[in-house]
């Protein structure tokens, strides 16, 4: 219970924090506006003008990716520039409940581009917010943001392991947007692709948004996505422990 | 036309709010004393939108090689799943377009390092031609953004089986070249927009991103509506896409040399533009004496 | 509660190793605290005092849990800080000076309720707790504002309240009145003095001699990673027994006149201070040579200041503690 307030508390504020950021703010929702209207043009020029409320929640759910892998793949880094990384981490709590909050609200950020390229959709081109399970799409909204708050867990934790992983993170945006299918499922990619798509829970989230916008099963998908994100979260845990035990040997929790 | 209002009316307006709360920022980092930490943090704190350090190898083929080529490989497959163009437009589109990423960002960044590391008012009071001095910064950058487009067009011929005539390579590279340059007088412009904006990074990330759309290197130009290929074309790598583009088709140099001329033209245009707005914020700091808040 | 004493270090050593360069990484090695033991009794308010690098942060962040020794133990309420880490934490609180470790673009409320939820204060405690300590710390009906905003010494009187969230039984102040205005520093001391007197220990770290002298119970002065010297104010004055001080304000003195009073016979040592145009000459001597005269004699042609014999201080004994070690 204490865990769970503190989990729920943590991410409304380190939401609220990074909410009042006018660097990010500013870039989580007019790049995805960008990639919204590309998509738009995109499947107009592709002659799937049915699809555009597609086309508008995967170009935000593009933008949750954006938000989760540079924003949690940085988490700790983040928290180390700003100098509050000691301090969060000497409460007497397990490593896994101080980060998961900063994780989560990065998923949480990245709903504001959801958000914006929905209404940009219904503003600019009168796409009509028609979903076929509307309470469905709340839901696995909700899910996708919390799933991948907890895979943005294992990323921030194997991330401050790398010495250049803002260079791994750098490449990671484009790929993911791509294996996952989150614009679009891409039937054309080679079949190796296929198992890394099964295992990342970005591409049953998308999936599972896909189907309550434009008719499908949802909860299967919403299911796998959320069990492979727990999965991710034991690991991350894991990951954690180790890093803060390394991290306390190493002498690299503060800057010096 | 003024290329700077006209980019201006292209992004969104709180850009250009004056983002009072960022102020304190940079000067207590200003304490962490490490020249990448400072640029890092530039704007925000992620690496990737910030476009820090480039000097680690790591850095370099992971930021400027691997990206792009992703960023390649995810339109194309876009490209044949919605079936919009053929591999070539993608292919050859992106690959020029991807030389944007390092040369708007270091345009911009020849601007903007100078502010940070509080030299710029020396550079403007120096004696020595700043034209010069500024457009010299952009080479660089510009020859970096030539090396990346050359990697990716090489990497995602080979990976999507996109075969281009032999003889069409020297003209390629020089519509390349030509992108590549007018990109990095973009940035300058954008940099010198930056001096009157304080975060100048969340420009250069709107900018890339609108590149991706308004150059019509991934939508074709008959796709978008009138006026975003009319700012389109008003923008670098616009006209370098369609000239590579002919050029790989095997149209031969001289099909592609009226848009190879328009790029240079737009490339100009954009180094006279940044040229002009650093005279009028030279002047303009001169009489509010506020060279050195910057 | 375990333990009589509230912090035990037992020969506490860290080792720093760096790798530098890509190319051809090198290590280098900094033995930053070498052998390093002492105890604090409940309730006492003990003082970590050294030059800058002398070891005292290292030393604070071993007994805090932040890193782990390189050997050597060490216990805080009768707890192993590197094994039992969590009964440790609870029972801690941590204070650096500075104005970092905050979120900037929250509120003080805001920073300080998630702090009390992860530093596990019970939900229906946090608003009570919460209003005292700003109360305490002078912010009370500021708290709304963006700590951005905050002046220095708001900040630092902001990290007091978050490290005192818990209750903690032991309080680790690092360095708290760096770059704060006298007039704030003045309060902090006194809040610190008010929180010892209230039975919390806390392990305080300076390099002001006032305040160590001021506040501590006991001091430790620490250099080049070890324990120079260690006792109440009073016993370290006595270091400097013996000695007597002259002070020469002095403009442009040569780097050969100051080896030359340092040669002079009875002189102990002798320092140079830059203040501002002038030049502070500090000499030590035996209390029973009168060496003011020499001194005089040596600096002449030279345009002086104020001259002044005197006993010596705590600062005094500081200063032959640590230019020995």
């Amino acid at each position: 219970m204490r865990s769970l307030r503190l989990l729920v508390v943590g991410t409304l504020l380190h939401a609220k924090h990074l909410s009042r950021s006018p660097f990010e703010v500013t870039i989580a929702l007019v790049v995805p506006v960008v990639q919204a209207t590309l998509a738009v043009y995109l499947f107009r020029a592709g002659g799937e003008q049915h699809r555009l409320l597609e086309a508008a929640v995967g170009a935000g759910v593009m933008g949750v990716w954006s938000s989760v892998l540079f924003g949690s793949g940085g988490a700790i880094q983040d928290q180390r520039w700003q100098g509050t990384l000691e301090m969060i981490m000497l409460a007497p709590r397990r490593p896994v409940l101080i980060i998961l909050p900063i994780t989560i609200a990065t998923g949480v950020v990245g709903t504001y581009a959801l958000l914006t390229t929905l209404l940009w959709g219904r503003l600019l081109y009168g796409i009509r917010l028609e979903f076929a399970h509307p309470v469905a799409f709340v839901v696995a909204a909700v899910v996708c943001v919390v799933a991948l708050g907890m895979f943005g867990l294992l990323l921030a934790a194997t991330f401050v392991l790398m010495r250049n992983a803002n260079a791994l993170a750098n490449t990671l945006e484009y790929p993911v947007w791509l294996v996952s299918g989150m614009l679009v499922p891409i039937t054309v990619l080679p079949a190796w692709t296929a198992p890394i798509a099964a295992v990342l829970p970005t591409t049953w989230g998308a999936r599972a948004l896909r189907e309550a916008t434009s008719g499908g099963p949802v909860w299967p998908s919403v299911a796998v996505c959320l069990g492979i994100s727990v999965l991710c979260l034991a690991l991350g845990a894991v990951a954690l422990t180790h890093v803060e035990r390394r991290a306390r040997a190493a002498a690299t929790l503060a800057l010096a | 036309m003024t290329f700077p209002s006209l980019l201006a009316s292209a992004v969104a307006p709180p850009l250009f709010s004056p983002p009072t709360p960022h102020r304190r920022r940079p000067h207590r980092r200003e304490r962490l004393g490490m020249k990448t930490l400072r640029l890092m943090t530039v704007g925000g704190t992620i690496a990737y939108r910030a476009l820090f350090n480039w000097t680690t190898p790591g850095m370099f083929i992971g930021t400027l090689l691997v990206g792009p080529l992703f960023q390649l490989l995810f339109f194309a497959y876009l490209g044949r799943q919605l079936q919009v163009a053929d591999d070539r437009f993608y292919i050859v589109g992106n690959a020029v377009l991807t030389a944007s990423l390092a040369c708007v960002f270091g345009g911009t960044m020849a601007v903007a390092n100078e502010r940070r590391y509080g030299t710029l008012g020396h550079v403007l009071l120096s004696p020595r031609s700043r034209t010069a001095i500024f457009w010299g910064r952009v080479i660089p950058y510009a020859g970096n953004g030539l090396l990346i487009a050359v990697v990716t067009l090489t990497a995602g011929a080979l990976l999507l089986g996109l075969r281009i005539p032999v003889s069409a390579l020297p003209g390629l590279l020089l519509a390349m070249a030509a992108g590549s340059l007018a990109c990095g007088f973009f940035g300058l412009t954008l940099g010198a927009l930056g001096l009157r904006f304080r975060d100048v990074w969340v420009v250069s990330n709107v900018a890339v991103a609108l590149l991706l759309l308004l150059t019509g290197v991934n939508v074709p130009a008959a796709g978008l509506p009138g006026w975003m290929v009319t700012v389109g074309n008003a923008l670098p790598i616009t006209h370098a896409a369609e000239a590579a583009r002919r050029l790989a088709a095997g149209d031969g140099l001289a099909a592609a040399a009226p848009a190879l001329g328009q790029e240079l033209l737009v490339g100009a245009g954009y180094a006279a533009a940044a040229v002009i707005l650093l005279k009028i914020f030279e002047v303009e700091s001169r009489r509010r004496a506020s060279l050195d808040a910057l | 509660m375990g333990s009589e004493y509230a912090i035990e270090a037992e020969d506490l050593r860290r080792t720093y190793r760096a790798r530098t360069g890509w190319l051809r990484p090198r290590r280098t090695e900094v033995e930053a605290v070498r052998g390093v033991s002492f105890t604090v009794g409940r309730g006492e308010l003990f003082g970590l005092l050294g030059p800058n690098g002398a070891g005292k942060t290292t030393t604070i962040k071993l007994l805090n849990t932040l890193l782990i020794p390189t050997s050597g133990m060490a216990r805080v309420c009768g707890h192993d800080v590197e094994k039992e880490t969590r009964e440790v934490r609870r029972r801690i609180g941590y204070v650096f000076g500075g104005d970092r470790g905050l979120y900037d673009r929250l509120s003080a409320l805001d920073n300080l309720r998630y702090f009390a939820e992860l530093y596990g204060v019970a939900p229906r405690d946090q608003k009570r707790r919460i209003a005292e300590l700003l109360d305490l710390v002078g912010l009370a009906g500021r708290e709304g504002e963006r700590v951005e905003g905050y002046s220095r010494g708001m900040r630092q009187r902001l990290h007091i309240a978050r490290g005192l969230l818990h209750a903690p039984d032991v309080l680790f102040l690092d360095e708290p009145s760096i770059g704060v205005d006298p007039v704030a520093a003045r309060e902090l001391r006194r809040t610190v003095a008010d929180l010892a007197s209230t039975g919390t220990t806390v392990l305080l770290t300076t390099h002001y001699m006032a305040e160590a002298d001021e506040l501590c119970d006991r001091i430790a002065v620490i250099a080049d990673g070890q324990i120079q010297a260690l006792g109440t104010p009073a016993e370290l004055r006595r270091r400097a027994d013996g000695r007597r001080v002259v002070e020469v304000e002095a403009y442009g003195v040569p780097e050969s006149a100051v080896d030359a009073v340092r040669d002079l016979p009875g002189v102990r040592e002798t320092a140079v201070e830059a203040r501002g145009a002038l030049q502070l000459l500090t000499v030590h001597s035996d209390a029973h040579v009168d060496v003011q005269s020499d001194v005089l004699r040596e600096l002449a042609g030279i345009r002086l200041g104020r001259v002044d014999s005197r006993e010596p201080t705590l600062e005094d004994a500081y200063v032959a503690i640590v230019s020995a070690s």
